[in-house]
């Protein structure tokens, strides 16, 4: 394969150009016309500024939902702190009351919800942490959100007549389906990574880099058909250093040792592997070239795992001028929620990691006067059982379905729940075992709500923000069109 | 096959010495079998024939073709899956049992996209001469199909080797300039007598070392030039193993104790509760085991029936599963399939210690289905997957075969209290999974049918008044269900690519997936499953034999497990001070590649044996790790290992690690010029298959350092090799 620019490279990756990304390509150059009129309900527009960005945190092993956000209200018509208690408190993993951060939900007629004590000033702490961001009206619970082929009640659960997800509960799959958007089939690509394979041309015709950068190396979130992520390691790597090659000081020895090395590059065309192999060594070579540059973050950012990975997302955004890109995603991990045990300290010190790290980054995005160009928002394999597992200080919970995710930034149509109502007419579930929004039946339920909400509609809603023409959603969310809404109405328009 | 023996017996004559005589004399007495039926591994190049136009395929519509090779035929043709085409390749010897999908046959179109156009049938018409019926279409089509865009390149490839490139035009004769697509020169290189003496090629040698170990040694290769590939192959299947003793490690309980935890006593935490000291201990057997072979297929085993450090918080409980992979690697698949269900690691894994007929789990099943035995599309015995009459593949279970195996596999949990290993307080991962007679599902079971179906279903239990009477049939229905899945015509063209792709090459030949699914089927004494002989029938085959591969899509890119212990076989590898052997503790360094051993990601391992390289066609399940990431990453740890060694980790208190090159130093050191030990490099690590081009880059560079640095001259040019993608894709 010859060297080619990148933007021959995008162009040869599409399989040829669909009509539909000539209409957005069209767009960009500020040739309107009536096709690309149809096509597009959000049209790209060529000006500065015109930068979004979707940064996805994911919680890995499966966030406990149950006490991420707490009934914190004693109105008897939807479960309140004393339904919550009485299902977690026997075996010590109900958050005491006085604990909770108070978060009022216009949708549920303004009563009032709690968030775990995480979110708020903890112990060593080096900001307010996310929770005052919900009066703020910059942050948003999507609340029984889950992974679903199409809506399913509990009686068709029950009953076998709707296709259920593939293999709920486990860990594999529900992270393959949340991350991918299709839980009917196995798909080798994440909605990430295909929204990258639509809007890459459109968005940044002259970016040096890829649309979507991983920060946890390949996963299926941001890997598309037709496009690749930059997968790039976390501060404190210098951004500058994180595809640099070591071992070479401008000596003529590694000099000459570096020219060798490029040329190798080249040097034998005569295997379909080698050359696939060697595309990818290039291109690490020419990005490096690009991400030389020194963006350097104002906010403080906590200096944890997560930490980190915000922090090198925080400064690649910093570069996006000289990066040539107008739309980014990233995808980065928090791990540990894998909670079976010891959940109320574990969840306490995750809880505490995301929401300093999120917070630095939205203050960071502030600093950077985009804060609602950028777009935070939460993932997880699956939500737990809402009867606890083991008593005591090592009580934890088990694999379940629905959950709750959330969304942050200064687009975020905050300060609420949204997506689509369960059985008691909210949605947010019925915290009863057995009970209405219960997968499991009979005397030893457990507590696995049923999703209201799909991670499609979820997604679909952001992709929407981001720019994703209405033609192209079919390529990314297949399944989309077997739900009633495909914009739950969080981002604000 | 049959020639062999002339041709061995022709090699003895010319070239053995009375003293070698002697000494082969005296291993034929241990080796009965001595290099009798090795296969010829000069395996030729088809040769494409061409029309009156020498660089324009020879081609005819099979419709009304006489059967005969034709002086001219036709120039356009329409891709379609309808148009049937035949074309002629000569030059070689087909086996009796190779058919139409011995070849593959290749479309190269001016958009850089290449297609596997579809073969049909193969007819001999004449001396070592060979009509193909294809179709112009791909029958996978994943990324679409040949288009009429004018000429195209067509060329075909047989056991790995790749025939001539010549035009053929698709909807018209275009006049675009097409990319030079003629093979590599082949270049073999048993100029030396010596590497006459048992084996023909040492560059073959080298690369069965690379298939069949963990890196190539001098020893090892020296080995299977005194006794034949084939002989070497059957002592590495009953050679001694482990060589370095598995680490005993006793069982924890599941909540570190307060003297073992990891604020407070991290070294027994990670002693215990991480997999560190199965890393290490992998790693040494990599890097210094005699067993080389088995412990390569429990690695590869390890790959396909995955477990995990992200579950299986203890390294004792990982090593128990891993000896399960080990012990039975050369045994047959059905006990491997036994002990793996039967194993608490697996049972804890993926959730069957926690599947009770009231809460059955589906996990289980699933992946014992999906990734561990038949995969989800019914197969042909080549691999390739069989379509219905609308040409849609075939599932081989639905979710209803699911809940009916879920209903199976209940009951069964640790065994904590009545076995060899239990412990109070300790849950027992070392005994396989006891049967709960009351958690057992009882209902009749309906599982995979199939032509000649064995236990289809199994009946509900009459008689399962007593936990005994339960617990009898609870084993009786898991042996039904487990020879149910055993005796699936999947398991062999499905198991025997997997072990292809791990071993060998990515993407073989169908032929090559039915010549050992054959064998998997009946090893030659009706035994079906028998791992020893399926090893042995790939490695034998002559796709995985012979001198420099062509094909264009041949060999496999390199994991970086075996990235890394491949350079540590070769370039012997020590501690940092060059004073001890390593301790292995390779892991830290190696998993920032994307492969962090015995903490796969997830059951479907670290990557997915279907991976295409992304808008291609390209088969190579290792590139789901590379990215421009992880690229450098492979640089940059080859910088340190080759120039420097990996330092001691003062936390850890590992020794690190360094390679030798003493073997080197010598051709460094005779030759200031740099060409012979460029040359020593090419054949140690390259098979001699260097490009000019490579070669003299490589060159340069040796020249830039100064003659009196010979060991940094070596170590330049190693790093240069290792870090290429030439080297980096075993072939």
């Amino acid at each position: 394969m010859n060297k080619q620019t990148r933007r021959e490279f995008l162009a040869k990756s599409g399989c040829g150009l669909s009509m539909t990304a000539l209409a957005a390509q069209s767009h960009y150059f500020g040739l309107m016309n009536t096709l690309a009129q149809k096509t597009s309900s959000k049209p790209l527009q060529s000006v500065p500024n015109d930068y979004r960005a979707l940064v996805c945190i994911y919680f890995s092993g499966g966030n406990d939902g149950n006490n991420t956000i707490v009934p914190n209200h004693d109105d008897v018509n939807v479960s309140n702190y004393a339904a919550y208690s009485a299902g977690r408190s026997a075996q010590s993993l109900a958050l005491a009351r006085n604990s909770l951060l108070p978060i009022s939900v216009p949708r549920v007629g303004g009563l009032t919800y709690g968030l775990h004590p995480g979110f708020g000033t903890v112990t060593g702490g080096i900001n307010p942490g996310i929770h005052p961001l919900w009066a703020q009206g910059k942050i948003a619970a999507v609340t029984n959100v889950g992974t679903l082929v199409q809506p399913i009640t509990r009686q068709q659960y029950l009953d076998g007549s709707v296709p259920r997800p593939r293999q709920l509960f486990s860990h594999t799959d529900q992270t393959n389906q949340h991350q991918n958007a299709r839980a009917d089939t196995v798909v080798l690509s994440g909605w990430g990574g295909r929204i990258s394979d639509r809007m890459t041309i459109p968005a940044n015709p002259d970016g040096l880099v890829p649309t979507v950068s991983s920060l946890g190396g390949s996963r299926l979130f941001t890997v598309g058909e037709t496009t690749q992520p930059l997968a790039i390691g976390p501060a404190p790597t210098p951004l500058s250093s994180i595809l640099s090659l070591v071992g070479y000081n401008n000596t003529p020895v590694t000099n000459a040792r570096f020219d060798a090395l490029v040329a190798g590059l080249d040097a034998d065309m005569s295997n379909e592997i080698v050359n696939a192999s060697n595309e990818v060594h290039r291109e690490a070579i020419r990005i490096s070239r690009t991400l030389n540059n020194g963006s350097e973050v104002t906010v403080a950012f906590p200096n944890t795992e997560i930490g980190n990975q915000l922090k090198q997302i925080a400064r690649v955004i910093k570069a996006r001028t000289s990066l040539q890109l107008n739309r980014q995603i990233f995808f980065c991990t928090l791990d540990g929620f894998d909670t079976h045990t010891s959940q109320i300290a574990g969840q306490q010190s995750l809880f505490s990691m995301f929401s300093q790290a999120s917070r630095a980054f939205y203050d960071e995005m502030t600093a950077q006067g985009i804060s609602d160009k950028v777009t935070q928002f939460t993932l997880s394999d699956f939500s737990r059982t809402f009867n606890p597992g083991g008593s005591g200080s090592n009580v934890g919970s088990d694999h379940a379905w629905a959950n709750h995710s959330f969304v942050i930034g200064g687009a975020v149509a905050g300060g609420d729940f949204y997506g689509m109502n369960t059985s008691n007419g909210t949605p947010f579930p019925t915290l009863v075992q057995n009970g209405p929004d219960d997968s499991d039946a009979g005397s030893s339920a457990r507590g696995r709500w049923i999703p209201t909400t799909s991670v499609e509609q979820y997604a679909a809603t952001l992709a929407s923000w981001f720019g994703l023409e209405a033609a192209d959603v079919p390529y990314v969310f297949p399944n989309l069109q077997n739900f009633a809404s495909s914009d739950l109405g969080f981002m604000q328009p | 096959m049959s020639r062999l023996p002339h041709e061995f017996g022709e090699i003895m004559k010319r070239q053995l010495s009375k003293a070698a005589f002697l000494l082969l004399f005296a291993l034929a007495a241990c080796f009965p079998v001595i290099a009798q039926d090795d296969p010829d591994p000069n395996s030729a190049a088809p040769l494409l024939a061409s029309g009156p136009d020498a660089g324009r395929v020879l081609a005819v519509n099979t419709r009304g073709w006489w059967g005969g090779l034709p002086s001219r035929g036709s120039t356009i043709f329409t891709p379609s899956s309808r148009t049937a085409i035949t074309i002629f390749v000569s030059g070689i010897a087909t086996l009796d049992s190779e058919g139409p999908n011995a070849f593959r046959v290749y479309i190269r179109q001016q958009s850089g996209k290449t297609f596997e156009m579809q073969t049909d049938n193969l007819t001999e018409t004449g001396k070592r001469t060979y009509a193909i019926g294809l179709r112009l279409y791909d029958a996978q089509g994943f990324r679409g199909q040949p288009v009429a865009d004018g000429d195209s390149l067509i060329y075909v490839t047989w056991r790995g080797q790749m025939s001539n490139a010549l035009k053929i035009g698709l909807g018209s004769m275009g006049k675009t300039k097409l990319p030079d697509l003629s093979p590599a020169a082949a270049k073999s290189n048993n100029t030396s007598v010596s590497d006459y003496v048992g084996y023909r090629y040492s560059g073959d040698r080298k690369r069965l070392m690379e298939q069949a170990t963990f890196g190539p040694t001098t020893n090892v290769d020296f080995r299977i030039r005194r006794i034949g590939l084939r002989n070497w192959v059957n002592e590495q299947i009953d050679a001694p193993y482990p060589t370095i003793p598995y680490p005993s490690i006793p069982q924890m309980s599941t909540i570190p104790p307060l003297v073992c935890q990891l604020t407070t006593n991290p070294t027994c935490y990670r002693e215990r509760y991480t997999m560190t000291p199965v890393q290490k201990w992998f790693f040494q057997e990599a890097m210094y085991g005699d067993a080389q072979l088995r412990h390569r297929t429990a690695w590869a085993l390890s790959q396909i029936l995955v477990t995990s450090g992200n579950t299986i918080t203890q390294s004792s409980h990982e090593l128990a599963f891993f000896k399960i992979l080990s012990q039975n690697a050369f045994g047959n698949y059905r006990t491997l399939l036994s002990d793996a269900t039967l194993s608490p690691t697996m049972g804890q894994y993926l959730d069957m210690v926690r599947s009770t007929k009231d809460n059955p789990n589906e996990n289980y099943p699933r992946e014992i289905l999906q990734l561990f035995s038949i995969g989800l599309y019914m197969l042909n015995q080549d691999g390739t997957p069989k379509l219905d009459s609308h040409g849609d593949a075939i599932p081989t279970y639905s979710q209803e075969t699911i809940n009916n195996f879920s209903k199976v596999f209940t009951g069964w949990t640790f065994c904590n209290q009545t076995c060899a290993n239990s412990q109070p307080g300790i849950i027992n991962y070392k005994d396989p999974m006891i049967l709960v007679p009351a958690n057992h599902d009882t209902t009749s079971k309906t599982l995979l049918n199939y032509p000649n179906a064995v236990g289809a279903s199994i009946p509900a239990c009459a008689g399962c008044t007593t936990p005994a009477a339960t617990a009898n049939y609870a084993q009786t229905s898991l042996n039904a269900a487990l020879d149910n899945i055993f005796n699936h015509p999947n398991l062999g063209p499905y198991i025997g690519r997997l072990m292809i792709q791990h071993l060998v090459t990515s993407d073989p030949s169908p032929a090559y997936v039915a010549r050992v699914a054959g064998v998997f089927d009946n090893n030659g004494s009706n035994v079906r499953g028998d791992m020893r002989a399926v090893v042995k029938a790939i490695l034998l085959d002559p796709e995985a034999r012979g001198d420099v591969k062509t094909a264009p899509r041949y060999g496999k890119l390199r994991e970086p497990v075996q990235l890394i212990t491949n350079l540590a076989r070769l370039f012997p590898a020590r501690d940092f001070n060059g004073e001890n052997p390593s301790d292995g503790a390779l892991a830290p360094h190696v998993a920032p590649l994307g492969q962090n051993p015995f903490y796969s990601p997830t059951v479907f391992n670290y990557f997915t044996p279907d991976y295409d390289v992304p808008q291609t066609t390209l088969n190579a399940p290792e590139f789901q790790l590379l990215n421009s990431g992880t690229a450098v990453k492979r640089t940059n740890l080859l910088s340190i290992l080759v120039f420097e060694g990996i330092t001691p980790n003062a936390t850890d208190s590992l020794r690190g690690i360094s390679l030798d090159y003493s073997e080197l130093i010598p051709a460094a050191e005779a030759d200031a010029s740099g060409g012979q030990l460029v040359d020593a490099l090419d054949a140690k690590m390259m098979h001699s298959t260097l490009t000019p081009a490579h070669r003299s880059a490589i060159l340069s560079a040796v020249q830039a350092v100064p003659s009196s640095n010979p060991a940094l001259r070596v170590k330049t040019g190693v790093y240069l090799i290792a870090v290429s993608s030439q080297y980096q894709v075993q072939r």
